[in-house]
């Protein structure tokens, strides 16, 4: 007792200065607190617990809505179109993943070893990001309806055209921000231990690999949750690009349109013609929610074992 | 043998600036060379030049006879210890320590028996599974250590391997590094700027400044017959006092004019200054801390060669203590016994022992005589 007297004591004397600021900072920490968390509450939980309450409703304004239970659920998941644009959107998302990490890697490996003009490539490869997504959907879809006009046809006859379309833009939009972040990752690496490697006999293959790459891990985790999400939540360039066409009209009646990605099928559903279908879209803006959510704290926590502290 | 000859080696950058001017040095089987100097004076770009890190603009470098100029890091059968120590953090100690024979394709067996050895003698055994972020920092530098040796290599060169730990370790590590230059029989270039280590771990010392190699000597000659005067107040610590003085004759006797005062010196000393004429020049006289007494048996035995001053500070440093006082407006040194009675204020005589007095050209700052 007599120990932890003397103990507070000394806590006191050293921290005298700050405890003075600290005791009634501690007493009205409500007052704060209150403006971030209203804030927060108003913009993101309230809104975030509507749209799940919303997503077991039938509604066409909020205000009216009525609870059905998991149905909705069960429309979303029977509806050809949402399961299309999930795989589509899947298939996109690893395409995209892996093109745009690679590249960018690449690219900023190359930027960083001394080149002249580095900075130069550098602003040049990032610049593309500045420009905003819708922008970027129409200005590509005329250079690809420019190039294949010549050959008869058009990016919204085939979804091929549309899916390696939407791959090439966002690779050029995103390539060059992935790249700002690899390059800082690169440089990070201790210079000597690169020599240390060299002295031990690697070469630069072997450097790259034994130890380049695995001192860089923090910068591929953040790059692959980054572009793994955009992937998931791309909506700008797709509603620009093709706006999901070309349309596929299924024997049931049903219409699948093939380039249709996870937002915008959702969008579609929310916003389309079928105005009872907005609990259906809620129930899919939740499914998307999970997945995402899902998928990202997946690929962070397999990437983060492999990072390593210096 | 594991010989090693730097022949005229420069280095100059491409903005022209001359890092390494010119740099000449013959090293044996199993020496162990220290290149030491301040910083910036090309020691350590002279070690990256013979580790290949670094590009030789001019000059032969010959290991084991064969020119290296051109031949990449990994063939010049070499091993570095950087300051850095530069583990790779995301490998084990063992893994760390059987990188490079792995790079090589050396059989497993081999590396085990390699790495097991090495860690063997450095202690490592314990923490062989342990990241380098587990480690403290003389069990990493042990590491760095256990990745040179593993390789066998013909030459160690260690770039100021200690200077990252503290005091004390640091002394452990400096007993460690000489015992396993004596159990490998291994040659060794080491860089630092602590003259300490270079004392007392150097077989030979090479003295660096400005890209210049200013003396390539023993640590003892180098302490005892300094060239000039950057050497004699480079080496030792606290570092060699300096005061102008003019070389006067009077008879048989010659001394050295300090202001009023006057220091004689011995027939061997005077006889130099005289065969080459500085009778009547302004000189440096540099006396070593340790080479002043204040011992009243001292004072009467060098009562020729002594001046007087008032102590400014008075510092214990345990087994002795360093005296300072001003003359000639310049804070000198007298290392004494720590029984001494003076404390500060005291005025009193500082002998100097005349055979320890060396004598320097005022414009050249070159050595007339030790």
């Amino acid at each position: 007792m007599a120990q932890k007297k003397k103990k507070n004591k000394n806590n006191d004397s050293a921290a005298v200065n700050s405890k003075l600021i600290r005791k009634p900072i501690e007493r009205c920490f409500l007052l704060f607190l209150a403006p971030t968390l209203a804030a927060f509450t108003i913009g993101f939980i309230y809104p975030f617990l509507k749209g799940f309450y919303l997503s077991f409703c039938k509604f066409q304004t909020t205000s009216n809505a009525e609870f059905i239970g998991i149905g909705n659920y069960i429309n979303a998941l029977h509806d050809a179109s949402f399961v299309h644009a999930f795989w589509y959107t899947a298939l996109y998302a690893v395409v995209s993943l892996l093109l745009i990490n690679i590249i960018a890697f690449i690219i900023a490996y190359f930027l960083t070893q001394g080149i002249k003009g580095a900075n130069i490539f550098r602003t040049v490869f990032f610049m593309p990001n500045l420009i905003g997504g819708i922008v970027l959907g129409y200005i590509w879809s005329m250079i690809f309806n420019g190039i294949l006009s010549r050959y008869g046809t058009s990016i919204l006859m085939e979804t091929k055209f549309g899916f390696w379309g939407l791959i090439i833009l966002m690779c050029w939009q995103q390539i060059g921000y992935m790249m700002i972040i690899y390059i800082a990752g690169l440089q990070s690496v201790p210079q000597d231990m690169m020599e240390a490697a060299k002295i031990d006999g690697a070469s630069r293959l072997q450097t790259l690999i034994h130890i380049t790459i695995p001192n860089v891990m923090p910068s591929i985790t953040i790059c692959m949750f980054l572009s793994l999400t955009n992937a998931f939540k791309l909506f700008d360039q797709n509603l620009a690009l093709t706006g999901g066409q070309p349309f596929q009209f299924n024997p049931d009646g049903s219409v699948v349109k093939t380039t249709e990605m996870l937002a915008l099928n959702i969008y579609n559903t929310f916003y389309g013609q079928n105005t009872m279908a907005r609990g259906t879209a809620q129930a899919k803006a939740v499914i998307f929610f999970v997945l995402v959510a899902v998928i990202s704290v997946a690929q962070l926590t397999a990437t983060r074992k492999k990072e390593v502290q210096q | 043998m594991s010989g090693l000859s730097l022949q005229h080696i420069k280095k100059v950058y491409p903005n022209g600036y001359e890092a390494v001017q010119d740099f000449n040095l013959d090293i044996e089987d199993k020496e162990f060379i220290i290149f030491v100097g301040p910083s910036g004076c090309g020691k350590s770009t002279t070690l990256r030049m013979i580790a290949g890190l670094e590009e030789i603009s001019s000059g032969d470098l010959y290991i084991d006879g064969k020119r290296m100029n051109d031949v990449e890091p990994k063939d010049r059968d070499i091993a570095m210890v950087f300051q850095s120590y530069a583990l790779y953090p995301h490998m084990t100690v063992r893994e760390n320590m059987a990188f490079s024979l792995k790079i090589k394709k050396t059989p497993k067996d081999e590396i085990d028996k390699a790495v097991n050895e090495a860690a063997k003698i450095l202690d490592l055994e314990e923490l062989m599974d342990r990241k380098p972020k587990a480690l403290s920092g003389g069990q990493r530098q042990r590491v760095a250590m256990g990745r040179a040796i593993v390789r066998h290599p013909k030459v160690f060169l260690m770039d100021e391997p200690l200077s990252n730990l503290d005091a004390k370790l640091r002394g452990q590590m400096r007993v460690e590094i000489s015992k396993l230059h004596q159990r490998l029989g291994a040659t060794i270039i080491y860089v630092t700027h602590d003259q300490t280590e270079a004392m007392t771990l150097g077989t030979r010392i090479v003295v660096m400044s400005k890209g210049k190699v200013e003396q390539i000597d023993t640590p003892q000659n180098l302490y005892n017959y300094p060239i000039n005067m950057f050497v004699a107040g480079f080496i030792g610590s606290p570092q060699m006092n300096f005061l102008n003085a003019t070389v006067c004759v009077d008879g048989n006797d010659t001394y050295l004019q300090l202001g009023e005062e006057k220091i004689y010196i011995p027939e061997r000393k005077a006889k130099v200054l005289k065969e080459k004429d500085y009778v009547g020049k302004e000189v440096v006289l540099g006396i070593r801390p340790e080479d002043i007494y204040t011992d009243e048996e001292s004072v009467q035995k060098y009562s020729k060669s002594s001046i007087h001053s008032e102590i400014r500070v008075y510092e214990l440093l345990g087994a002795e203590v360093c005296l300072h006082f001003d003359y000639q407006n310049k804070v000198m040194t007298a290392r004494v016994e720590a029984d001494t009675p003076y404390r500060n204020g005291d005025e009193i005589a500082f002998a100097f022992d005349p055979e320890k007095i060396h004598i320097f050209d005022k414009d050249t700052e070159v050595t007339i005589t030790n």
